[in-house]
């Protein structure tokens, strides 16, 4: 009854993924590196790209063509702290979260009743939160150890 | 337990072929046939079980929880006896296209069901995103039906495919997630994707390079590399999955799917119907029952959302959603289950919870969304298909934080409730879809 197969599985996935993130490191972001990989995941994304930057932080936006968002909070000292994404499609992860898109894959294994659920991530140092259905997808990924003094999380909803 | 889904199998078998509806090899066949019957075919039998019989077999065996599947008969097209009648497709109202995994399929019926070709003449591929994981495959023609109703030379994806579909393509695999590319990692023989929208992605995949939960590749003998645009036809000829619903001749406006209650502690299973159409015959006229509009696909936020209001806060990214097995929401303040144990991210509230979201349209129309929460690992305990009243937690991990802006009602709220999908730009019992009504 338990999730035994799909652990099996999962590692398997895991592996190609981490193999994939090796092979195309050059132009990996942005999740804990610096604000200036934003503009790497725009060009990858082929998305329009608006900026607002505040005391606090700095807000990437990114439009995506197929109507989707995706957001990359910055501290003031240039590192990339949380990254958000809204639309009909998941957003590609493994650009957008750089070396973490590989905890990402590994802590998805499924557990307990064979039950489908979001992608999550509960870690000290790197949380990922998500929901939706086919069509219409949200989540963040926050390094929370990182954020900056004043910086809200009502700010990435 | 095995003797009770074989049978229960063989059921809805009887159900789903009774109906009459033929080979559906062409369109305007199936619909002399739908409305010169005296008895309506437009409906096909539903059972909550323990799942595909493959599932429950080997040191990984493991049941279904809260899944709701159908039979679905798909052909070669236009034969009317090079035929298989797939049983444990699940029914989702979350998605949109049917999906059923090549390796059920017999490989004569699957070597005579055509590749969808691009405009460079090669074969067509899929991946499409869930969430939690992604499949990928084919896609291919066949003539399908379902109950008394069909479509002729309809495009499904033939999951995990083999030859050049069995590599999925990095951009892919990259949306994160696990790849459910069996029948045990996915709980299902196949999906019949029964949403609010028309085809699987609509405008997002006409421009080559897009995608939405559906990415279309150009899958030339070398691989599947290039995302590629496919035309959003909601009638022959087809190229993006449509949804079925919507590509049949009648009845296609949305559906109804109706299960009956399930007792506190669960049942073994339980069998309900899936009624196609809403207010197009005299068993899906849309009653008493009302009507709460959603996004279409032009909103920020996909399509079939509306808002939850919970604890006073809106959350304006929620659904209803026969595809989840669970109620998934945040809330800080239920006991969750231990944490790192088989059901760390479920509630185990000790004593169950009686909890009223409001369940609000778009136009306005709302209602007490009203359920029992349960203690999961409880519920859990047995190999019951049917478990009312488990809720999930999506982010338990971060308690400090609520970034919340969903309220998922799963198959739990569909218990004991006829609950209507009507699809986008159609006309559904004097309403224009898409709306949820219950």
């Amino acid at each position: 009854m338990s999730g035994r197969d799909a652990v099996r599985c999962g590692l398997t996935g895991g592996f190609l993924a981490i193999s994939l993130l090796a092979l195309a490191a050059p132009a990996q972001a942005s999740l804990g590196a610096a604000r200036a990989t934003v503009e790497a995941d725009r060009a990858h994304m082929a998305a329009s790209r608006v900026s607002r930057v505040s005391s606090t932080y700095a807000v990437d936006v990114m439009a995506l063509a197929n109507g989707g968002t995706v957001k990359e909070f910055s501290r003031p000292d240039g590192t990339v702290f949380a990254v958000a994404w809204m639309g009909p499609g998941r957003p590609d992860l493994r650009q957008l979260l750089g070396s973490h898109f590989s905890t990402v894959q590994t802590d998805n294994l499924r557990r307990g009743p064979r039950t489908r659920r979001p992608l999550t991530v509960n870690r000290a140092d790197f949380v990922v939160q998500s929901g939706g259905h086919s069509g219409a997808f949200w989540g963040v990924a926050i390094l929370p150890g990182a954020t900056p003094a004043g910086f809200s999380a009502a700010d990435v909803r | 337990m095995l003797k009770k889904v074989i049978a229960l199998g063989a059921l809805i078998l009887l159900s789903a072929c009774g109906g009459g509806g033929g080979s559906g090899s062409t369109a305007s066949s199936s619909s002399s046939t739908s409305t010169s019957t005296p008895t309506l075919t437009n409906l096909v039998s539903v059972v909550v079980d323990q799942g595909p019989a493959s599932i429950d077999t080997g040191p990984d065996a493991y049941t279904s929880n809260n899944v709701a599947y159908v039979s679905v008969k798909i052909c070669a097209p236009g034969s009317t006896t090079n035929c298989q009648t797939i049983d444990h497709v699940q029914v989702d109202t979350g998605s949109v296209g049917l999906r059923i995994f090549a390796s059920v399929i017999n490989s004569s019926l699957l070597s005579a069901m055509p590749t969808e070709s691009d405009a460079s003449g090669n074969a067509v591929g899929e991946c499409y995103q869930y969430v939690d994981g992604y499949v990928f495959g084919s896609v291919r023609k066949a003539d399908m039906t379902i109950g008394g109703e069909s479509v002729a030379s309809m495009p499904f994806q033939a999951l995990a495919d083999t030859g050049v579909f069995s590599n999925v393509p990095a951009s892919c695999s990259a949306g994160g997630g696990s790849n459910l590319g069996t029948v045990s990692d996915f709980g299902a023989n196949g999906i019949i994707g029964i949403g609010v929208t028309t085809t699987d992605c609509g405008s997002p995949c006409t421009v080559s390079g897009g995608q939405s939960a559906a990415i279309y590749y150009d899958c030339p003998t070398s691989g599947c590399v290039s995302i590629i645009a496919r035309a959003a036809s909601e009638s022959a000829p087809f190229q993006q999955l449509p949804n079925p619903v919507a590509a049949f001749s009648v009845d296609n406006n949305g559906t109804l799917l109706v299960l009956p209650a399930a007792p506190a502690g669960g049942q073994s299973t339980a069998t309900g119907t899936l009624y196609f159409g809403i207010g197009t015959q005299t068993n899906n006229s849309l009653g008493s029952a009302t009507v709460y509009t959603t996004t279409g696909l032009s909103s920020p936020y996909g399509a079939g959302v509306l808002n939850v209001i919970y604890n006073g806060v809106t959350l304006p990214v929620s659904f209803l959603d026969s595809g989840s097995s669970l109620y998934f929401f945040i809330d800080t303040t239920i006991t969750p289950c231990p944490a790192n144990g088989e059901f760390d991210g479920f509630y185990c509230p000790n004593p169950a919870l009686n909890l009223s979201p409001t369940i609000q349209g778009l136009n306005g129309a709302s209602v007490a969304g009203a359920f029992t929460l349960y203690n999961a690992q409880t519920q859990f305990a047995s190999t019951n298909a049917v478990v009312p009243g488990v809720g999930g937690n999506p982010s338990i991990f971060y308690p400090n934080v609520d970034f919340s802006n969903s309220f998922d009602y799963g198959l739990p709220f569909f218990y004991g409730r006829s609950v209507y999908t009507a699809i986008e730009g159609r006309s559904a019992g004097g309403t224009m879809g898409p709306y949820f009504a219950f």
